[in-house]
């Protein structure tokens, strides 16, 4: 799957500016950078929540599913949060136990801890099939057992479907146990691209190798 | 004083029907106005609140102008627009519970207005958000999005109905406070203490207590459900 060039301007300052890029069947990709790098305006733009500077499409017509930062829970109770996006009762009652929210499922998603939100509206977007699936850091309020079950059932939902999955990631070992491809992004442009282990082992640019090695990789 | 407050709760017990009558035209006036404002209030907080477009920013000015106005003003504004010399006289809408309900309609919409429009800000972005993700239609994203807003709808209409019910200014000016016809709780309060009878004043008095009391109690309680 291949996503157009696309820019992207605030306030006349222009904060992404990627080229065409290849985003694998059944496969996930990774986003790596620093804060401000463009990842989430990247994530946002094929989400179909922001829109680049030039009114072409950025995707193919495909189906996208985007997890925000910060997902809403909704006001009903955590089944129905999940039913709220389609009706398979059986699907939401697996993700439930995958992701270990199958004792809450009566119980408001408003009275949810900020780990336990990121685990529903997790399950929600699974409720259905994508062609291209969006995480925007899916589980930066996670504790490690949560992480682990999360990236488990990603990393499944990948294979079954064989969506592509681009992840936005602050970890960069979560980018390794889980990403075939990573992209380093640094002031909005693409810094370098390419396979997990050359790029997290073997960076072949400067601006990469002193990201990792703030990251102490 | 102690014996006036007794002679008002007997007034009440014994079902006056002066009494009765002011309160089924105060009922009348403010029950009316405050859903009228809700259904003005609601759908127009909403779309202040979601949708950015020309012109918005003038609109909510204009609302948060209109929500401080003086009741004395808009009763004199009406007062001049259907009064012998205004151009709505044709209407005879003067001393009327018509233009009572008019006139307090325009006084707390912008009530409703801004506790809906500041709600929904608040809460529209991350929820449209979340939904386009998933890629809900608008409708659905506009029904979760009431969904959300059901207590804000729910205490917009219990200020609405208080600030109607204690607002005296503009329904006097309007309605006259003519007794039997127009007159309500607030207004019969003035008239009678005016006329140093403060039996009936006193009685009103403590139904507007016991009704505010009630509002507060209602939306607390409400509040607790709604927000689960």
């Amino acid at each position: 799957m291949k996503t157009m060039a696309m820019t992207k301007t605030y306030n006349r300052r222009i904060v992404l500016d990627l080229p065409e890029l290849e985003l694998p069947e059944g496969q996930i990709t990774a986003v790596i950078g620093a804060n401000g790098s463009g990842k989430s305006t990247f994530a946002k733009i094929l989400g179909g929540i922001d829109r680049p500077d030039a009114p072409h499409p950025v995707l193919p017509e495909i189906s996208a599913g985007y997890l925000p930062q910060k997902s809403f829970p909704f006001r009903m109770s955590v089944e129905k949060n999940i039913l709220s996006n389609g009706h398979d009762r059986s699907r939401a009652a697996e993700l439930m136990t995958a992701l270990g929210l199958g004792n809450l499922a009566a119980q408001s998603a408003k009275k949810l801890s900020g780990g336990e939100t990121a685990r529903m509206a997790l399950a929600r977007l699974l409720m259905k099939q994508y062609e291209l699936l969006i995480l925007d850091e899916p589980t930066a309020a996670m504790d490690m057992e949560s992480t682990l079950l999360s990236e488990n059932l990603i990393s499944h939902y990948c294979q079954e479907t064989g969506c592509a999955v681009l992840l936005i990631t602050h970890s960069i070992q979560q980018a390794r146990r889980l990403a075939r491809q990573v992209l380093f992004l640094q002031q909005g442009k693409l810094i370098e691209q390419g396979d997990t282990d050359t790029v997290l082992s073997k960076p072949a640019r400067a601006e990469t190798k002193q990201f990792l090695e703030f990251y102490g990789i | 004083m102690g014996s006036s407050v007794q002679k008002a709760i007997e007034l009440i017990l014994s079902a006056d029907p002066e009494l009765l009558n002011i309160l089924s035209v105060t009922a009348r006036v403010c029950l009316t106005s405050s859903v009228f404002a809700l259904l003005i209030g609601v759908p127009l907080g909403i779309l202040l609140g979601a949708e950015r477009f020309p012109g918005r920013k003038v609109l909510l000015v204009l609302n948060r102008t209109l929500t401080g106005m003086p009741p004395v003003v808009c009763g004199l504004l009406f007062y001049m627009l259907f009064s012998g010399v205004g151009p709505f006289r044709h209407l005879h809408l003067l001393f009327t519970v018509k233009l009572m309900i008019i006139a307090q309609v325009v006084l707390i919409t912008p009530i409703v207005i801004g506790l809906m429009e500041t709600f929904v800000a608040d809460t529209s972005p991350v929820l449209r958000e979340t939904a386009r993700g998933l890629g809900f239609s608008r409708a659905k994203e506009y029904g979760l999005l009431m969904n959300e807003c059901l207590y804000s709808v729910f205490s917009a209409y219990l200020l609405a109905f208080a600030r109607a019910i204690a607002e005296v200014g503009a329904v006097s000016m309007v309605g006259g406070a003519i007794a039997w016809k127009t007159n309500v709780m607030t207004t019969a309060i003035m008239m009678y203490t005016n006329r140093g009878s403060f039996t009936l004043g006193i009685a009103l008095g403590l139904i507007l207590l016991t009704l505010s009391l009630l509002v507060n109690i209602i939306l607390s309680v409400m509040q607790g459900r709604l927000s689960r």
